[in-house]
């Protein structure tokens, strides 16, 4: 399975580093609440802020002459620490702005510190030093991908924060956390990269104090501690450390150690000795440990401790999303040159598979010789007779990785006999680009010579059942196999939940050719031209769909009869006054479009059967083009009256009749050939175009939009098929 | 038989009243200095240093000060190590923070008096995580000149100055 360089980045990243990840995450939520737990203590001064070191150090000073160092933790706990006036060693929390003393270090919690070097070296020292760096480094990658992976399947930067589709649980989240996350965990990542590569030397964070000139030591003028410019000018929250003079001597001398820099103070003068700026490098590291510990704002290590634990989370959906996309995996029995059903897919996440692995597993189980590849293994496929493409979009309309050579390969292995293809498009409309790639595909192969459409392209919005259900059965009913579609992938309905009566039928004028028939609901059912009628005329799985037009509330159908047809011989002999079942089947994709302005409705032979409902409606402010294609006068008088009765109320735009085997012998698309200025400016304002009929037409007009589009509006045709303004329904 | 128990009870009691005493007799003068390390600008970890009182044959006597928490590191402080194996003291009272580079270290060191002048030295060991050890980074002979001067270090040590507390 071919998948894109990211995808491969990542998950190889993941792989190679779960295991030391998972201890450092594990280890990590338990360090994010050593900060929190410190800092319940009460040994922060209220004042700290306010504090100038000229507040704090003389005053120390005299009431503990034995003090040798002050110094600040992240948690601003001011530390002293010298002896007391026994001489003994001291180290005191004492509150800067009264001298109080205000408790004794803990001795370092030891759990804490085991759990930290575990962190740090996994007890190895050096060696483990270097794994655990190179785990974050690893994580700084994985995030690096991640982040990518995410604005692929967003479709672009400033689409990042968008909503997600819900494919299932792990995917999901995986996701939706991974953005919520990305932020402390890029930081985590980051920050602990930098730590070890200062820690292996590999950044340089020496720098040096210059050494004191002891002959330049000015002994006076004497000054007070407090008046010091340095001691008035310095924030005590500015201070990490102060190093007391060891001695009264005037050689001896304050060492201030700041957040950016380092100096030395003369005790007596004030005067800097010296003093030096610490290189970026150091202040980053400080910085660095600040963002990788949470050590001075509980609030950041809480958030820390989240995202160690999102780590966890993320170890476990990434798997598990993996192993979901290797289970769609297929183990062909039979090659590509003996098989006579031959499926496609077209996936990035894999969840495609699980479809074409249903089918294939059907088909298997029928004693057909299948066989199932990527869309990029296209080949030769010398005895096949039907091709099922099963593919998703990815990306702005591009096509999945494993289908990204589809074309190409195409177009270099034409096939040697007549194959008849299928192609179904898995997508969301939640994404504008609606299974672009499938009607890509679709409209490629229509173009090929060997290749013959058996039904119309299918679109599969957010995996529904019904709708692939729907594909399935009509598929099999062309194909001549049986499916059973009652598993958790498709869904077989074969009911007949709705009762019809016969209102009008019409008598064959012409032998061979449609009749109109009408049908009266027996309940308030809700539907609407476009919809599609089933019936099970074998009281079998054998299943018939019709269009449906909404006249004058009842359902009308226009059926073609073919001779010893189940469905259209079975439709032709009832009469007016008989009773049916069938059932209504939704079929919202080719409802008429409430928001378009103008419509153009092509159809030839039965498909006019939907429009003949929809100009049934009243137009509003809408614009309405009907174009038809029959053999003769005679098939059209069927329809004629309602047409001229519609064309009269303005009901409808205009109309054109194209006759195949009479007069000039048009077909519909010649039609729309002499009216293009029509067909683009509809396009070009958002307007829709209707297909229904014969797959032949289909493929007609399809290609001659094709050229319209690409030649004067610059898109693909397949950019207005997945953006909802070419509607097609055709059998 | 009755009597000598009577005067083994009396006995029992002198000596428990009397031990405090007798111990607190035993405990020889001693003197304290602060003891001042200045480190050198060395790249690393913090140093761990031992600051122990060596006899006049050159042989470890005890221990007076350690420079680092963690026992895990304590046998990076080899020739130390070995003599605090051998006989295990407990140090936790002069236990403290470790140094890093270009830091100081100010500590209180209690020294038997009778030690002073009598051919006795401060030995100062230091080791660093994954860098050189150095067994005498500094040795100070235990005498009055020697704790009024500034000495200086080989190793991880700048220097090292007293000053009596
Ligand atoms: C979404 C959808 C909507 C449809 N809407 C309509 C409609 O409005 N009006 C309508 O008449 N039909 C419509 N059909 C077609 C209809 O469902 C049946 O396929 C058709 O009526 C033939 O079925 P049958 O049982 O009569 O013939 P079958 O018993 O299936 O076949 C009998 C003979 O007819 C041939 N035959 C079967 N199907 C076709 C075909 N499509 N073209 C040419 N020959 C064929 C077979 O090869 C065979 O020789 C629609 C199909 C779909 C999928």
């Amino acid at each position: 399975m071919t998948i894109s360089i990211w995808r491969y980045s990542h998950l190889a990243l993941a792989v190679s580093s779960f295991i030391l990840l998972t201890l450092a995450s594990v280890t990590g939520v338990i360090l994010a609440f050593k900060p929190i737990q410190e800092k319940i203590n009460p040994y922060r001064s209220d004042q700290f802020e306010a504090l100038y070191l000229s507040d704090v150090i003389p005053q120390l000073r005299s009431q503990y002459p034995g003090i040798t160092k002050l110094s600040i933790d992240a948690n601003q706990f001011v530390q002293m620490k010298g002896t007391d006036q026994e001489g003994e060693n001291m180290l005191v929390f004492v509150d800067p702005k009264t001298g109080n003393l205000l408790g004794k270090p803990e001795a370092p919690s030891e759990f804490f510190e085991w759990v930290t070097a575990l962190h740090r070296s996994l007890f190895l020292h050096e060696t483990g030093r270097f794994f655990i760096g190179l785990t974050s480094f690893l994580l700084l990658l994985i995030t690096i991908s991640g982040t990518v992976l995410i604005i692929q399947r967003q479709r672009g930067v400033r689409r990042f924060l968008t909503r997600i589709v819900r494919e299932n649980f792990a995917q999901y989240y995986h996701v939706v956390l991974g953005r919520l996350s990305l932020i402390p965990i890029f930081l985590l990542a980051l920050t602990g990269t930098y730590l070890s590569l200062a820690r292996f030397e590999l950044i340089d964070t020496a720098y040096i104090l210059p050494d004191v000139d002891y002959d330049a030591i000015q002994d006076g003028p004497p000054r007070d501690a407090t008046s010091f410019d340095i001691f008035k000018n310095t924030p005590l929250s500015e201070i990490q450390s102060v190093d007391f003079p060891f001695s009264e001597d005037v050689e001896d001398y304050y060492t201030l150690q700041l957040k950016d820099r380092a100096l030395h103070v003369n005790q007596v003068t004030g005067e800097i000795l010296s003093e030096v700026k610490y290189p970026v490098s150091v202040v980053l590291t400080e910085w660095s440990v600040d963002l990788h510990t949470g050590r001075t704002n509980a609030f950041w290590a809480i958030l820390l401790a989240l995202a160690s634990g999102n780590i966890l989370f993320f170890i476990y959906s990434g798997f598990a999303i993996t192993l979901k996309r290797r289970s769609g995996r297929i183990k062909n029995n039979f090659t590509a040159e003996e098989s006579n059903f031959i499926i496609l897919t077209g996936s990035e996440n894999g969840s495609t598979f699980r479809f074409a692995q249903e089918i294939y597993k059907q088909l298997l189980q029928q004693g057909k010789k299948v066989y199932a590849c990527e869309l990029n293994d296209f080949q030769e496929f010398p005895k096949a007779t039907h091709i099922i493409v099963m593919t998703a979009t990815y990306g702005l309309g591009n096509p999945p990785t494993n289908a990204a050579q589809f074309a190409i390969k195409l177009a270099a292995r034409p096939q040697v006999r007549q194959i008849h293809y299928s192609v179904v498009g898995f997508g969301s409309h939640a994404y504008p680009d609606f299974c672009k790639f499938a009607f890509e595909v679709d409209n490629l192969l229509s173009r090929q010579d060997w290749a013959t459409p058996l039904v119309e392209i299918h679109t599969i919005n957010d995996k529904s059942p019904q709708e692939f259900g729907q594909w399935a059965s009509v598929w099999a009913q062309h194909a001549g196999v049986t499916l059973d579609l009652s598993t958790d992938l498709g869904q077989d309905q074969h009911t007949c939940p709705h009762n019809f009566t016969v209102t009008e039928k019409t008598v064959l004028t012409v032998p061979l050719d449609a009749f109109r028939l009408r049908l009266r609901p027996e309940g308030p059912y809700s539907y609407a031209s476009g919809d599609l009628l089933a019936i099970y005329p074998g009281n079998d799985h054998r299943e018939r769909l019709y269009s449906i037009g909404k006249v004058a509330g009842e359902i009308q159908l226009s059926i073609k009869l073919h001779p010893g047809g189940l469905g259209s011989e079975y439709l032709y002999g009832l009469q007016v006054g008989d009773r049916i079942h069938g059932r209504i089947d939704a079929n919202p994709h080719f409802h008429f479009p409430e928001k378009a302005r103008q419509v153009v409705m092509v159809s030839n032979g039965t498909g006019i059967a939907p429009f003949l409902g929809m100009i049934d409606e009243e137009a509003g402010d809408r614009e309405r083009y009907l174009y038809c294609g029959f053999r003769d006068q005679a098939s059209f008088s069927l329809y004629e009256s309602s047409i001229r009765e519609h064309l009269n109320t303005g009901n409808l735009a205009s109309f054109r009749l194209a006759r195949s085997r009479e007069g000039s012998r048009q077909y519909v698309k010649d039609l729309l050939a002499q009216d293009q200025e029509l067909i683009v400016e509809v396009l070009k304002n958002n307007g829709v175009i209707m297909l229904c009929g014969s797959l032949a037409m289909q493929q007609d007009v399809v290609e001659l939009l094709d050229g319209l589009c690409t030649t004067i509006l610059g898109k693909t045709v397949s950019y207005y098929q997945s953006h909802g303004q070419i509607l097609m329904d055709c059998y | 038989m009755k009597a000598s128990l009577i005067k083994t009870a009396w006995l029992l009691l002198a000596f428990i009243l009397v031990t405090p005493t007798v111990m607190q007799a035993q405990k020889a003068p001693t003197s304290k200095y602060k003891c001042m390390i200045q480190m050198t600008n060395y790249l690393g970890e913090g140093a761990y240093i031992v600051i122990s009182l060596i006899n006049p044959k050159g042989a470890y006597e005890k221990t007076l000060y350690v420079l680092g928490p963690d026992k895990e590191w304590y046998n990076s402080l080899k020739e130390w190590h070995k003599f605090q194996a051998k006989k295990p003291t407990n140090i936790s009272a002069i236990t403290g923070a470790s140094v890093t580079g270009g830091d100081r270290a100010v500590n209180v060191l209690e020294i038997e008096s009778s030690k002073i002048n009598s051919g006795y030295s401060l030995r100062f060991e230091s080791a660093v995580e994954d860098k050189k050890y150095h067994m005498k980074d500094l040795e100070v002979p235990l005498t009055t000149e020697g704790l009024a001067a500034k000495s200086e270090g080989a190793g991880y040590i700048r220097y090292v100055r007293f000053s009596p507390n």
